[in-house]
């Protein structure tokens, strides 16, 4: 009862505070660490922009499922794992810069389109519990992604760069350098500005990328997405292929992914080939909820306040922790912990969200039978 | 239907035709540059001082007789700067050469042979897989 009148008489701070808690936490937090920390501004400026450029587009992936009502797409794991297989060919051919990079994109695009395909199908027979099931996918597919970089590669796909072919000659050594496509994207439009460098080839990549989602979601594509994310019935009734949709919005999402992956891991310039992919999705999902989005709905406002907050706190949390009790470990565990925490508590507030949402709704719907049949006992009740 | 198909094979085989140029464009060759004494066609052409180096406009670095450098460049057409110096001061002499390489190969170059203007100052060679 107390829980329907602070949800029924909630006023607009506290609603604002509860849609918001999670940017607002996590925001409170930044700023206690930040001092503790003792950086530099200069060197917080620097890994920030890194940092921003490294992670936008993974993070910029999420968006069309849940346009589409599929929630975060834990199984953008898939595409970074299309990603890699392609980086792991650019090495073995030894095509290096721009190119490279390029053409890793290219060869992982049909990867990440099938795989993209076969987990919308996947998640089209299991509506409603599409997290539960994206995740468990990326556990599935890297099991995959590991027979085959691990057996097949160098015994039946054919790779002849000893650098990268464990002795026994099949099967890919744990950690690539990629140092023919390092920083490629990032140094393409060289810029810096008080010694720091200013990454303008991968911010005008994510910059387009910003602007393709917002002209998607005016297309006659995106319209549908956004009419299959209210309503399953409702879109079926007004002639949409609902399950293709579904499809759809999962292969962009795949195949974004991939190339966000891509991106990362120039930046970076080693791949680690077999854990690499594995937490792309949480801490994708996680920067995003951090920076105010939900299950249901997310902009392109909050995978940058998200990135800003999440990886801000990435920086500072092992100085600060280092700082409060002399270990930087517990700033790492703290940020770990952070990430499964703020997903925990997004889905929980969600999912409370919408039981309060069902509640207040059976109340309005019995308040207004109710009126129905004092007004039939009123007038009714007098002809009989 | 029949117009669908034909755009989909264009824009598979568009797709396929930038996947080779990129190729071609992207893949590195191993460059070996030596400022050694060589023999071709029975003269002998004898490395006698030190010479700065460049690559596409990227510098190798300096060379004393008799040592080797490496240099790793991306493309086919391909461009190389020596420069004599003198107790590490360098004179102006200056000599170029252009040369282009295959997909898979790699190539020896001569300085002293280049110097003198011989025609054998490249050794290209295939290079299947490393």
């Amino acid at each position: 009862m107390k829980k329907q009148n602070l949800t029924r008489t909630m006023n607009p701070y506290v609603k604002f505070f509860i849609d918001y808690s999670v940017p607002i936490i996590i925001a409170l937090l930044v700023a206690f660490a930040i001092p503790l920390s003792g950086l530099s501004g200069k060197y917080f400026i620097k890994e920030l922009t890194i940092r921003l450029s490294r992670n936008s587009f993974l993070i910029l992936a999420l968006l069309i499922p849940v346009m589409a009502g599929m929630g975060m797409n834990f199984g953008i794991v898939l595409g970074a794992m299309a990603g890699e297989i392609g980086l792991i060919f650019v090495t073995d051919w030894l095509i290096v810069g721009l190119p490279g990079m390029l053409l890793a994109m290219l060869i992982s695009t049909p990867i990440a389109i099938l795989l993209g395909y076969f987990a919308g199908i996947v998640l089209n027979r299991a509506k409603g519990r599409e997290m539960v099931t994206g995740f468990m996918l990326g556990f599935f597919m890297n099991g995959i992604y590991q027979l085959v970089v691990l057996y097949g590669m160098g015994n039946i796909i054919p790779i002849s760069n000893s650098n990268i072919l464990l002795p026994r000659g099949y099967g890919i050594r744990n950690a690539i350098s990629l140092i023919g496509i390092r920083q490629v994207m990032d140094k393409f439009i060289p810029l810096k500005i008080g010694g720091i460098l200013i990454p303008i080839g991968t911010l005008l990549v994510i910059a387009t990328l910003c602007v393709f989602i917002v002209w998607f979601k005016k297309t006659k594509l995106g319209q549908d997405m956004r009419t299959v994310g209210q309503d399953n019935d409702i879109a079926r009734a007004s002639g949409i292929n609902v399950e293709k949709t579904r499809i759809l919005s999962i292969v962009i999402s795949t195949v974004l992914a991939c190339y966000g992956q891509i991106i990362f891991l120039q930046n970076i310039g080693t791949m680690n080939t077999y854990n690499s992919h594995e937490q792309v999705g949480v801490f994708a999902i996680a920067a995003l909820l951090v920076g105010g989005a939900s299950v249901a709905k997310a902009s392109i406002f909050n995978v940058f306040v998200g990135v800003i907050l999440f990886h801000t706190m990435f920086v500072v949390s092992p100085r600060a922790g280092k700082e409060l009790i002399g270990q930087a470990q517990l700033g790492e565990y703290f940020r770990v912990f952070v990430s499964y925490g703020v997903i925990a508590f997004s889905l929980a507030l969600y999912a409370w969200r919408k039981r309060v949402e069902k509640e207040n709704e059976r109340r309005k719907v019995m308040a207004f039978k109710r009126v129905l049949l004092q007004n039939n006992n009123t007038t009714g009740g007098d002809k009989l | 239907m029949r117009k669908r198909i034909i755009i989909r094979i264009t824009l598979i085989v568009v797709l396929i035709l930038i996947g080779i140029s990129l190729y071609t464009i992207g893949k590195e060759h191993k460059v070996l540059i030596d400022n050694k004494g060589i023999s071709i066609g029975g003269i002998t052409y004898n490395a006698d001082t030190t010479y700065k180096v460049w690559v596409d406009n990227l510098e190798i670095g300096l060379l004393e007789k008799g040592e080797r450098n490496v240099a790793k460049v991306a493309g086919t057409s391909h461009k190389i700067v020596i420069e004599e110096t003198k107790d590490k001061v360098l004179t102006g002499e200056k000599h170029e050469k252009r040369f282009k390489l295959k997909t898979n190969e790699g190539a020896t170059i001569n300085i002293p042979a280049i110097v003198n203007n011989a025609n054998e100052w490249i050794n290209k060679k295939y290079i299947g897989g490393e």
